[in-house]
């Protein structure tokens, strides 16, 4: 086999490392127990509360004057869930809802945990 | 958990200067992408194409090398949380391909590597190998970097 072929093959074999690594998720985090809803990504809750939540309580949940600071603030499954569902002081009920909402429920409760 | 630390402490650092986590890999593919265009400016260059740049200039070589480089280092932060965090997706297309071209992506850059030590090969293989990773890069950086900008926020 001529020389030609080495980039080929120690591309494959890195094509194959990357695939093998990503199956497997090395480090994915663990959802949080004891969410009020279930089966909710933490990554795809972070996209959406960027989109749906941010405008209020800032970019990452830090506060943005409207919202009050999430980081750190030791919200539970339950209490998240509520506000999502049911709204407080001057957030709309029902902002997000379906998948939407496990994954934002995740992504806060990850992000509000001390 | 040790391996859920991983995820955190990711996060912990990557928000000391961005707001997020997506935030920030939108960002780092896209400065790696700038760096990117660098590369193919200066390899034209080099290809006794764009005549306004100096031909053959040691600067414009060195230029070539460091911004790969510089791409190199901008996509590690990203390929760490989207390999070993986020895994292989496929919950729609634009997660799908880019699960899919993010795969084959370090592949190629080895493949490159390689290529250009190797002066026995052809001369077109050099600038294919280089134009795919670059076109690779690109159609990460849309279906990442500009989805998020153009459909979450722009911003930091």
């Amino acid at each position: 086999m001529g020389r030609g072929w080495r980039p080929i093959l120690v591309g494959a074999a890195v094509v194959a490392g990357t695939f093998g690594l990503a199956k497997a998720q090395v480090f994915e985090p663990e959802a949080p127990a004891g969410s009020a809803v279930t089966g909710g990504d933490i990554y795809r809750g972070e996209i959406v509360f960027e989109r749906e939540c941010a405008s209020c309580h800032g970019p990452g949940a830090e506060g943005g004057g409207v919202g009050p600071r999430l980081v750190a603030a030791g919200l539970d499954a339950a209490t998240v869930t509520a506000a999502v569902q049911q709204g407080r002081g001057v957030m709309p009920p029902g902002l997000v809802s379906g998948g939407d909402e496990a994954d934002v429920v995740t992504y806060v409760v990850s992000l509000s945990t001390p | 958990m040790l391996l859920g630390d991983v995820s955190e402490t990711y996060t912990d650092l990557v928000t000391t200067v961005f707001s997020s986590t997506i935030a920030a890999k939108a960002w780092l593919a896209s400065a790696a992408l700038v760096l990117v265009l660098v590369q193919i400016t200066t390899a034209a260059r080099i290809y006794g194409r764009l005549s306004f740049l100096p031909e053959r200039d040691a600067a414009i070589a060195a230029v070539h090398r460091w911004s790969g480089r510089g791409a190199f280092l901008l996509t590690l932060p990203v390929f760490f949380h989207c390999v070993t965090i986020l895994g292989f997706q496929t919950p729609d297309t634009r997660v799908a391909v880019h699960s899919l071209v993010g795969t084959f992506f370090y592949g190629a850059f080895a493949a490159k590597v390689l290529i250009v030590r190797d002066r026995s090969l052809p001369g077109w293989v050099l600038p294919t190998a280089g134009l795919t990773l670059a076109s690779m890069l690109g159609v990460l950086w849309l279906t990442s970097s500009f989805w998020y900008f153009t459909t979450v926020r722009f911003g930091l």
